[in-house]
């Protein structure tokens, strides 16, 4: 009898302990967290992200923006400086920490109860200690702490994800930023050469060699252009305010921004289909994270199979029972077990639920596997059309353009045209340059989407139709 | 090369000469070998060896045609096909014409001479030539489907005629004509007198060439075929100045000049330092009493003349076309006028944009000669022709005739510059200016308008200033 209690004993405490080092497991931190999504992405952003708690990391934040901002800001630079300054990722980091916590959470075990009753009644006082806890709480546990932890992962992929989806748009504005502040450049140009024109016209007709109509012909070129520059300048202007949001810069740093006067040269050659095939055949994060969610899905299914039906309360219970009148004492012991009694719900809707979670969740994850092939293949031909129709402006167009330019020129220098085709010419010519740095841009975009969709973070990519029409702006014909 | 034999037979005559083997020499056996002429130069006049002897005629940047004579009967062969001509030194044409050269070589006969022509055509399209000007019979006169049937691509046609009456003609295809002329096909005939004739007299220098006219894009090779007026290239014998050849002539020469015209506008040919008479056209000599001195008469389209007169003064005479577009090369017509428009501050603007630019025709158009930039390939400048004073400042119909007293008789050099006698040139004058008396001239009006203007138009005179700020 005796060893029988003590050895009842024993399987308790061995049980509380493992109950205790089994909620100890379900833990999850911040360098966790970051640590994964470095791990994760640190190849896609080529860097680190940490979050910032105390005036000292904010400081130290301070100090590498400034320094990454006391240059023109390239493309990776840029990136860096959203990683380092960009509050919205932080924003981001912080919420990727509380929704895993909260996962962390449900994997924990909820606490027993203790309870202490003091009864008197007459002579007898009656003490009673009871520790309870839900008997399937603990039973389930380990089914649980999967769960906790499939529900950590998803967090920790869903912040990857977004951290990816930032860096994205990061790369996309900074693209057309420096795009638009290039072709605001090249507008300016075309405003001087009609401003040329326009200038000329009004002194030919000063001294009589146009007519009012002659005249107002470049004037009205130039009064065009005049528009143009400023729609371009306003671009230039948004674009740019774009890509300060998305670093998060402050007014100040705002006013500091540079960035490099052109888009870097185009790759010497595009990516080809089968090296982004064995990219993508890595494992992507939208895919990994469909398949955690079907895999919680499941196992929660499995557990509210039983949960939803029973909850069962285990209760020990010691009382001690003194009874001053006879002097006595006794100490009874025993244990509690109490049902809810499935008479209102009897889990069904629950276990619907879950069954309809864990199907919804299986064919999700068939729809992102169909899907992610599909969104590769099209961001792959958007990234190397773009990349094409800009080598194709590179090494065709602009160089005709220059043939054309050369030509007239020459025909100029015989007389065979006049200045007026002359300026028109130099016109057409920039405006060419303008598409072709359109063509540019639009591959840097592509790139920077296929980026995206290589690592499981599929990104919109449309091209826009790159043209270089010759002006109407003629010459004095 | 085969026909080296039939080359020297030929040799001496038309310098640079070859006969063409192209053509099966089968069937080429009953005919003349044809001459094929590969220098654009002009060819010292082709003195007759067999048949009736006559003074010939020298064709500026040309030559005539060799014959052989066959039982009494001139025999020619005339290979229509397509040819590189230089128009000018660095400026070549892709052609059509006769025997190696646009226009083709000129044909001398003389009244009362049987001519049989063998015409090969090597052209991608059928052909036929009319023999403009001339007395045949009506199946000889060459309009395609009218009088006989094209010749087509490889075939080889005859004609046969008596030259029945002196004077200056030319020959052209009737067949597609107006591509086939637009492209260079053309050529001179002169048929001599047989014996005096009142109308026709003995000349020391006869010259003859025809007008002509092309449409080539600046840095192009071959015409524009389609093109009805706009020409830009002027020319004599498909020459264009400065590779137009002088004609040098020897003091008191008699000098006989014959021009056809075979562009689309008429051309009113000048002479400086002489007078002319006209001595002949289209329909043969003129009557004395119809000739009058004349500087410059004008050649319709389609019409020939014959100019004359003694060339007594000494020097470097300009002869010419006297429109003056006539005397530029390629240019543009729609180049805006710029003289008197200041530029000061636009050429730095527009050379931000266009590096080489530089501003021309401020002050007219000589800038261009003066600049010399780099012009389209294959092009002949507008206007050019270094002469012992400067730039000519030509294009197109010029040319020039030099007469000097050392020239020896039938000798065709060049004999370069014209060295002026001391005090003969006009010069800077260094003297006092006194300024001139000036009048004013109040027109009236015929008649008054009924429609007043406004405002009196006000025009302002740039006077010409310095070249400068650019
Ligand atoms: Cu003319």
């Amino acid at each position: 009898m005796k060893l029988a209690r003590s050895s009842r004993r024993i399987k308790l405490a061995v049980s509380l302990i493992t109950v205790a080092v089994l909620a100890g497991c379900a833990s999850v931190s911040v360098e966790q967290n970051l640590k994964r999504v470095n791990e994760e992405a640190s190849e896609f952003t080529d860097g680190q992200l940490a979050l910032a708690r105390s005036a000292e990391d904010h400081a130290k934040r301070n100090e590498v923006a400034a320094k990454l901002l006391s240059a023109p800001v390239k493309q990776k630079e840029a990136v860096q400086l959203a990683l380092v300054n960009s509050y919205s990722l932080q924003a981001l980091l912080a919420q990727g920490w509380y929704e895993s916590a909260d996962a962390a959470q449900s994997g924990r075990i909820s606490n027993p109860i203790f309870s202490f009753e003091r009864m008197v009644a007459g002579d007898e006082l009656e003490l009673s200690r009871a520790l309870s806890f839900g008997l399937l709480d603990v039973l389930t546990i380990p089914a649980r702490q999967g769960i906790a932890e499939r529900r950590i992962e998803q967090s920790q992929l869903r912040l990857t994800s977004e951290v990816v989806d930032h860096v994205t748009r990061v790369r996309q504005a900074w693209v057309r930023a420096v795009a638009a502040q290039q072709s605001l450049a090249y507008a300016k140009q075309v405003l001087e050469s009609a401003e040329a024109s326009a200038e000329l016209a009004r002194r030919m007709q000063s001294v009589g060699n146009f007519n009012r109509i002659s005249r107002a012909r470049e004037q009205a070129f130039y009064a065009d252009a005049a528009t143009r520059l400023a729609t371009a300048s306003h671009q230039a202007t948004s674009t740019r305010e774009e890509l300060v949001r998305l670093l998060g810069l402050n007014e100040s740093q705002a006013q500091v921004l540079q960035l490099p006067e052109r888009l870097p040269d185009l790759p010497k050659q595009a990516l080809d289909p089968s090296a982004v095939g064995k990219i993508a055949t890595k494992s992507r994060i939208d895919i990994r994270l469909a398949q955690t969610s079907l895999e919680g899905a499941a196992k929660s299914q499995g557990l509210s199979n039983v949960t939803s039906f029973t909850d069962i309360e285990l209760t020990a219970r010691r009382n001690t029972k003194i009874d001053n009148a006879t002097g006595t004492r006794s100490d009874p012991r025993g244990y509690e077990i109490g049902i809810r009694l499935p008479i209102f719900d009897w889990g069904g809707m629950q276990r619907d639920a879950w069954n309809a979670r864990t199907i919804s969740a299986a064919n999700q994850l068939e729809a992102t596997i169909r899907s992610a092939g599909s969104s590769l293949r099209e961001s792959y031909s958007a990234y190397r059309t773009s990349y094409e129709i800009a080598r194709h402006y590179r090494e065709e167009v602009v160089p005709l353009r220059r043939v054309i330019s050369e030509e007239n020129q020459l025909r100029y220098n015989g007389m065979i045209i006049g200045v007026f085709e002359l300026l028109a010419d130099s016109r057409d010519q920039i405006n060419t340059v303008i598409a072709a740095i359109n063509s540019e841009q639009q591959f840097w975009l592509a790139d920077a989407a296929l980026q995206a969709s290589l690592i499981g973070r599929p990104t919109n990519t449309s091209l826009s139709v790159t043209t270089s029409a010759p002006s109407a702006g003629g010459a004095g014909h | 090369m085969t026909s080296r034999r039939e080359f020297f037979k030929y040799a001496g005559i038309a310098g640079g000469a070859v006969a063409a083997t192209a053509v099966s020499r089968v069937a080429m056996a009953a005919l003349p070998e044809p001459v094929i002429q590969t220098s654009p130069q002009t060819m010292a006049p082709l003195v007759p060896s067999s048949g009736r002897p006559y003074n010939p005629v020298v064709t500026l940047n040309g030559w005539t045609l060799p014959w052989r004579m066959n039982q009494g009967v001139k025999e020619f062969h005339l290979v229509a096909e397509p040819v590189v001509r230089e128009m000018a030194p660095g400026f070549k044409a892709h052609l059509w014409g006769y025997n190696g050269q646009s226009p083709g070589p000129t044909i001398e006969v003389v009244e009362g001479d049987r001519i049989r022509i063998f015409v090969t055509n090597k052209l991608p399209e059928h052909t036929s030539i009319h023999w403009h000007g001339q007395r045949l019979p009506n199946g000889m006169d060459g309009v395609a489907g009218l009088n006989q049937p094209a010749i087509a691509p490889g075939k080889t046609f005859v004609y046969e005629f008596v030259a029945r009456r002196p004077g200056t003609f030319m020959y052209h295809p009737h067949a597609d004509e107006m591509v086939q002329m637009a492209m260079g096909m053309m050529g001179f005939w002169v048929t001599h007198p047989k014996e005096k004739n009142p109308l026709i007299d003995e000349v020391q220098r006869d010259f003859c060439f025809l007008l002509n006219a092309y449409d080539i894009d600046p840095g192009s090779y071959t015409p524009k075929i389609m093109t009805m007026l706009d020409f830009n290239l002027w020319s004599w014998n498909s020459r264009i100045f400065p590779g137009i050849d002088t004609l040098n002539v020897r003091l008191n020469d008699k000098v006989r000049i014959r021009v056809g015209n075979l562009t689309m506008t008429n051309h009113p040919i000048h002479v400086h330092g002489h007078e002319f008479t006209i001595t002949g056209t289209d329909g043969g000599p003129t009557p004395k009493s119809t000739r009058w001195p004349e500087v410059t008469t004008d050649i319709a389209v389609g019409q020939m003349r014959q100019i004359e007169f003694v060339a007594d003064e000494e020097g470097d005479w300009a002869f010419h076309c006297h429109k003056s577009h006539h005397t530029m090369n390629a240019m543009g017509h729609a180049v805006p006028t710029l003289i008197g428009v200041d530029h000061t501050g636009i050429a730095k603007k527009i050379n931000k944009l266009i590096p080489d630019y530089m501003v021309m025709g401020e002050r007219g158009m000589a800038d261009m000669t003066e600049m010399e930039m780099p012009i389209p390939d294959n092009t002949a400048p507008m206007m050019t022709g270094e002469g012992p004073f400067g730039s000519v400042e030509m294009g197109g119909m010029f040319s020039v005739l030099k007469v000097r007293k050392d020239q020896k008789p039938g000798d065709y050099k060049d004999p370069g510059w014209y060295k002026h006698p001391k005090g003969t040139v006009a010069h800077e004058y260094s003297g006092p200016l006194t300024e001139p008396a000036r009048f004013k001239a109040e027109g009236g009006q015929s008649m008054p308008r009924i429609q007043k203007s406004a405002q009196p138009t006000e025009v302002q005179v740039r006077k010409p200033t310095s070249h400068k700020d650019h």
